[in-house]
């Protein structure tokens, strides 16, 4: 065991999403990848390999812990059986971030594992506020909260969803967490104008960027996660890079993961748009 | 709930959707969409159905990664129809995923009991038991005495004689057992692709009950054992506790030196307790 000899570092670049099937490549290989984010829900066990496997993966590489269990919009009280172990985890692995969601998880104690949609009001708005607040408080250190992707809106929203990001960000010390993929199918299920939502998002807050590939559905855009990031998604992730710098880029692949050299290909296309914007010649 | 979603029916609101999601039924979905915006394209339903999807696919998919060997012995698509099932009447109360499932083999139990023309997967409940001790003992804490009250095995010798019933005996963490009429243990084997390349054998559900033991060793490799009826009771007593003078009143057909000599040289036992008098 490794426990407490980790410091937190700072990260730059793009780095990968750690998924158990590139362990072994990880380990054997140690390849260039500047940073790693970990599903802090897999390694939340007591013991036993997956932790033992990121400590490993911490020994040579810094890391973020990004997380779906905090249900900061739900109406029940925060799971502070899960906040301890969060913090427990965090402290073990000293990550550089630790994230999660604008969305809602639960209710009565009953878990759906998945990334429900909120209405975007003030109220509402203020009930994140005070639970970023708590977590904060609990955890004892910021987070990052991060825009979801979202299928349906909703007839009490008075909002649009960068305006309700930018106060909870402006009115906590929170920081942002940006999905450019997220914004794009958000943008293309609801309506709206993903670069004008880019221009609303304050440049100081934005600490990292996902990025992702989303599904053709009918009628919609789908966010599986599961395939290389689409053109029209680089095009809004340059816009970002322009708006917000070079900040510390993710690429997600969650369903069909393909084989590591694919997924190192996709942050290399990234790190490429880092390159030009400090070159001075990003394009869109 | 019929007004617009406000923190004060933030609660209701939720619930509404919860149900319109997991109890798809007409009356649910509507209450779910009644705060929810359709389009030309998408109904309110079609976009709570969007999400119900998501929840159910990635559910489903966690399940087979704890569940390997039932979803191979029923199929994906059985499998994933069981889950929908499973997930009504046994919500996730667990905030991370992985911490999800405990309960699959008791509802395929009942599952099997109601209907008939399932009663050939009979020996389905007992497999999946026994992936939800592969799953926990695979995650189990790591092996470590708790200082002060607890004492390593090479201090045994140091306990006086008098003293000896009252010393409780402590698994190690990853220990789990269990017992089935069926030869689960081969089913297992034959259908975990940890296995797969090992020779088919043939399996009969005659082939008799099993006491399995299941637990992690010190390099994290995972094993299976079929275990004899005194070492299960044996076992099974430390696991809940008994100290040494209880265990001693419990009948064995083995010598209960044999049993303790077992579980020490195998490192079942990491440490014990003295109990207060």
């Amino acid at each position: 065991m490794t426990t407490g000899e980790f410091s937190a570092q700072s990260i730059k670049g793009a780095g990968l999403g750690l998924r158990s099937s590139h362990y072994q490549e990880i380990f054997e290989t140690k390849p260039d990848v500047p940073w790693f984010e970990l599903l802090s829900d897999n390694y939340m066990a007591d013991g036993g390999l997956p932790i033992q496997r990121a400590e490993l993966i911490r020994q040579d590489y810094p890391i973020t812990l990004h997380g779906v269990g905090m249900s900061l919009g739900s109406a029940d009280p925060l799971n502070t059986d899960y906040l301890q172990r969060l913090k427990k985890l965090a402290d073990r692995l000293q990550p550089t971030y630790v994230s999660d969601h604008i969305a809602w998880v639960s209710i009565d104690g009953q878990y759906t594992h998945d990334l429900l949609p909120l209405p975007y009001t003030q109220q509402i708005q203020q009930h994140l506020i005070e639970r970023i607040n708590q977590v904060q408080e609990f955890l004892g250190r910021k987070i990052l909260i991060e825009n979801p992707s979202s299928y349906l809106t909703f007839h009490s929203t008075d909002m649009n969803e960068d305006e309700f990001i930018k106060g909870i960000s402006q009115a906590t010390d929170c920081e942002l967490l940006l999905d450019i993929n997220n914004i794009y199918v958000s943008a293309q299920n609801h309506g709206f104008d993903p670069y004008a939502y880019l221009d609303n998002i304050p440049v100081d807050k934005v600490k990292e960027i996902h990025l992702a590939g989303y599904e053709e559905m009918p009628g919609y855009l789908f966010d599986t996660h599961g395939y290389q990031v689409k053109p029209p998604v680089w095009d809004l992730y340059c816009a970002a890079l322009k708006r917000f710098g070079a900040v510390p880029t993710l690429i997600e692949w969650d369903t069909d993961v393909p084989n590591f050299s694919t997924l190192r290909a996709e942050a290399l296309k990234a790190e490429d748009k880092m390159r030009a914007l400090a070159a001075g010649s990003l394009g869109s | 709930m019929k007004e617009k979603v406000n923190l004060d029916n933030l609660k209701a609101w939720q619930q509404d959707f919860y149900q319109g999601i997991f109890n798809p039924k007409v009356e649910n979905i509507e209450r779910a969409c009644i705060d929810v915006a359709g389009t030309d394209s998408l109904s309110p339903e079609a976009r709570l159905d969007i999400y119900r999807g998501s929840i159910l696919g990635g559910i489903t998919t966690a399940l087979m990664g704890i569940y390997p060997v039932c979803e191979k012995l029923v199929g994906e698509l059985y499998f994933t129809q069981m889950v929908a099932g499973y997930l009504r009447k046994y919500p996730s109360s667990s905030p991370d995923i992985g911490g999800y499932g405990e309960f699959l083999g008791d509802y395929l139990a009942d599952f099997i009991v109601n209907n008939s023309s399932a009663q050939a997967l009979i020996y389905l409940p007992d497999t999946a038991r026994l992936e939800w001790l592969w799953h926990k003992a695979f995650n189990a804490v790591e092996a470590e005495l708790t200082p002060g009250t607890c004492q390593r095995i090479t201090e045994l010798g140091l306990v006086e004689v008098e003293r000896q019933g009252a010393i409780q005996f402590i698994l190690e963490p990853s220990v789990g057992m269990m017992k089935s009429a069926y030869p689960v243990d081969k089913i297992w084997q034959v259908n975990h692709a940890s296995h797969a390349a090992e020779e088919l054998q043939a399996i009969s559900l005659d082939d008799g009950a099993v006491n399995l033991l299941i637990r992690r060793g010190i390099d994290y490799e995972m094993s299976i054992e079929s275990i004899s009826d005194d070492l299960y009771l044996f076992l099974y007593a430390l696991l809940n506790n008994k100290s040494f003078a209880q265990i001693a009143q419990l009948e064995f057909d083995t010598s209960i030196a044999d049993l303790l000599g077992y579980c020490l040289q195998n490192s079942l036992i990491m440490g014990f307790r003295l109990l207060d008098e």
